[in-house]
């Protein structure tokens, strides 16, 4: 029995990765008639990548409704610049990219229109919770209290796994302000976290 | 909290941040409003500049083309004496409110110039083969068109100085023209080889 467990195990490791490759190679059949204008094919990428990319931006933004906007603007730049997908990194990556340019690009408009966003800030629904576990839940909050700046490094670094390469890449700022950042917000998000401790005491 | 309290908090901080679930549901389907957004036809919006840069191309082509084939039309009897107008002529734009869209309008100078001009090209008309006068009346309306075509694009680009500096230039070919069958009669009439 005991003798069985490795092979089992190296089995099971074994169709893990032939069924992500299996997965990667139809995503990329997608992506292809995807570029070829088929929207069925880009329905399909839709549906694969949508979580994480409303994830992604829920937690950038810390808004439902600015998050369900940027998802779709995100699909749509998507949609029109997808012969610049070239397959050098995962399309789930390069999507990522996509909405972090869009929630970016977004935010610089939203300063330009400072009044007008308070306004609607002030009536807006607070981020719902999106984590079942207390102590999660008390972190996505923490998350959502960050400034900006710390709280978009600490969700691609510490939450989505991207280096601090990737990171400063993608937001457009140097891996050390990117280091910087993140030490930020884990003192503050340390901080918060306390102040809950202390409250539910 | 020491300091190894703080790395442990920390780590743990950082173990939680990388336990958080990835994708998140939305609440309701994005797609449909996409679809309809990629679905929708593409319109390209043609930039003012484009339809600026391509009338005053036809234009060019317009004037340049309807005065070589005048003058090929004009000059075909061999008659070399044929004077050459005066390409300076001034001609001036002069700020009229509510002409053609824009704020400028050619000046009395030219109005006056065009008048006689005008004038003496119907006398001088009659006096033509007919094939002579239909090129010549042909090629006339083909400049009169390029104006109007330069004065639609004015009126999207008032402040257009190519235009501007292209419509004066197309008045005075319509100008040249014009003599040119003037000067040309006279020579016919008052040649002394014949």
């Amino acid at each position: 029995m005991q003798a069985a467990m490795p092979a089992k195990s190296g089995q099971t490791e074994a169709n893990v990765v032939a069924l992500a490759a299996d997965q990667a190679s139809e995503e990329l059949n997608w992506v292809r008639l995807a570029q070829g204008a088929d929207t069925f094919a880009f329905e399909k990428l839709y549906r694969a990548n949508v979580d994480r990319v409303y994830g992604l931006c829920l937690r950038m933004t810390g808004n439902v409704s600015e998050a369900e906007d940027c998802v779709q603007e995100a699909f749509i730049q998507a949609w029109n610049k997808l012969d610049k997908f070239r397959g050098d990194s995962a399309f789930g990556t390069w999507m990522h990219r996509v909405a972090v340019n869009v929630v970016l690009g977004r935010m610089r408009k939203a300063r330009r229109e400072q009044d007008r966003i308070r306004a609607v800030s002030d009536v807006a629904p607070p981020m719902e919770t999106i984590a079942d576990d207390g102590e999660l839940r008390d972190l996505e909050q923490a998350i959502n209290e960050l400034p900006s700046g710390a709280r978009h490094v600490f969700v691609l670094h510490a939450v989505y796994g991207y280096s601090h390469g990737e990171t400063g890449d993608m937001l457009g700022i140097a891996e050390g302000t990117s280091k910087a950042q993140l030490s930020r917000a884990r003192r503050l998000l340390v901080q918060q976290l306390d102040e809950v401790s202390d409250e539910q005491e | 909290m020491n300091r190894n309290d703080d790395n442990n908090f920390d780590d743990e901080l950082m173990a939680k941040a990388a336990r958080l679930s990835k994708p998140v549901v939305p609440k309701r389907d994005l797609w449909p409003e996409i679809e309809q957004v990629i679905s929708a036809p593409v319109v390209r919006e043609r930039s003012a500049w484009n339809t600026v840069w391509a009338q005053a191309a036809a234009v060019i082509l317009l004037v340049g083309g309807s005065s070589g084939m005048t003058y090929m039309a004009m000059s075909g009897d061999g008659d070399s004496t044929v004077p050459i107008i005066d390409a300076h002529t001034q001609l001036v734009f002069e700020p009229v409110s509510g002409s053609f869209g824009s704020q400028y309008f050619l000046g009395p100078d030219y109005q006056d110039a065009h008048r006689v001009v005008s004038d003496n090209l119907n006398e001088r008309l009659a006096d033509l083969s007919p094939e002579a006068r239909e090129e010549v009346l042909a090629n006339i309306e083909t400049i009169r068109r390029a104006i109007d075509e330069i004065n639609r694009a004015l009126a999207e680009d008032p402040g257009n100085v190519l235009l501007q500096e292209l419509l004066i230039d197309t008045y005075r070919d319509e100008l040249s023209v014009m003599k040119k069958v003037d000067s040309i009669s006279n020579n016919a009439m008052y040649r002394s080889d014949i």
